[in-house]
């Protein structure tokens, strides 16, 4: 049973780091949660001797979950400048006013 | 005693429509929204929605222009940019459309569409990516808005005198055919209105026969109980998941 825990415990700790790295926003926060969750069960499941890796575990899962909070409570939400974007409203508005022309003519 | 009835026919039919719609739409409004999405349960930031309205005049007309765009946040844009547009041009006095243009790209999955309304006659094009561009015309009914314009027209509607369930029959064109729309009201809330602080708000639900939106009572918009009904919350359910738009700034109004 720990052994299982362990396991994903692994998996997950690994995903809640791919996660913290990746923008994945909030949703970083649920492979970190059940990181922290396996990481605690394995620990309390651990003699003395075999607590190490489950510890480290627990840790990288905190520091993921600090590093997260940190970006979402520092990092504002902006949509970046996009030219091509721009550009495409642009054409779209003179497009359109054309085919207003075109409509009011066939009225 | 022709001329009299049709008087009398014009006195009603504009005294119902005012009660009814109580307030145009203005030019230079400006509404910026927050969208989250909900992914496992977590509702995560993910793009910026922007209302705007300004005037185009051609060389015989003045249109308002209902513009909705749609944006992800800088850092969603490497792993799925979204840019929606969806604009509508229409009479500024009666909202009535004229022309409606959808242009999406999302994660480069893009597909635009142009409907030209012409009395009671709606001429579409459709381009999806890979794929002809295909045409259609059909017919619609007098009142039949496309979906933004309906959004700025229940802005004009008077919720002062609506009773809590009671609702109201709107058709809009969508994806080509003409989809029923039912607004019901669901009484007032006080919402968080962005940079106007809390706001008392009119809740409305809003259902349709379509597969775009899903659930009873789960689409629903939260507009200012004031003469602008500014929109100050939206919630959706579509059939990808479920999803929020809070208003972060009102401008122009």
């Amino acid at each position: 049973m720990r052994k299982a825990i362990l396991i994903l415990a692994y998996i997950m700790t690994a995903l809640a780091l791919v996660f913290s790295i990746v923008p994945m926003d909030t949703l970083a926060f649920l492979p970190i949660g059940i990181a922290l969750l396996c990481s605690l069960v394995v620990l309390k499941k651990s003699t003395d001797s075999n607590r190490k890796i489950p510890k480290i575990l627990l840790t990288i899962s905190v520091l993921c979950s600090i590093y997260v909070l940190g970006k979402m409570l520092l990092i504002k939400d902006e949509v970046a400048k996009d030219v091509q974007f721009e550009q495409h409203k642009v054409q779209e508005n003179k497009a359109a006013k054309k085919e207003l022309e075109e409509i009011e003519g066939l009225e | 005693m022709k001329k009299i009835v049709l008087l009398l026919t014009a006195i009603i039919v504009s005294c119902t429509s005012t009660s009814l719609y109580s307030q145009t739409i203005k030019s230079g409004e400006k509404f910026v929204f927050a969208g989250s999405y909900n992914m496992s349960g977590l509702l995560t930031h993910l793009a910026q929605v922007t209302m705007t309205t300004e005037n185009l005049a051609t060389s015989k007309n003045t249109y308002l222009h209902l513009s909705c765009e749609l944006a992800t946040f800088s850092k969603w844009d490497s792993f799925f940019k979204i840019r929606d547009i969806y604009e509508s041009y229409v009479n500024p006095t009666t909202l009535k459309p004229s022309l409606y243009k959808r242009s999406i790209d999302e994660g480069g999955w893009t597909k635009m569409e142009k409907y030209a309304f012409k009395g009671n006659t709606v001429s579409s094009k459709s381009k999806r990516k890979n794929r002809p561009e295909t045409q259609k015309t059909f017919s619609i009914g007098g009142s039949t808005q496309d979906v933004i314009s309906m959004f700025y027209k229940v802005r004009t509607l008077d919720f002062s005198h609506y009773k809590e369930g009671q609702t109201l029959s709107l058709m809009i064109v969508f994806d080509e055919k003409e989809v029923p729309v039912t607004l019901k009201y669901m009484g007032k809330e006080t919402i968080n209105a962005g940079n106007l602080g809390k706001k008392e708000c009119y809740k409305i639900s809003i259902g349709a026969k379509t597969d775009a939106l899903r659930g009873k009572d789960k689409n629903l918009i939260w507009l200012t109980a004031d003469a602008q009904k500014i929109p100050a919350l939206l919630k959706f359910s579509i059939p990808v998941g479920t999803g929020q738009l809070v208003l972060t700034s009102a401008s122009g109004i």
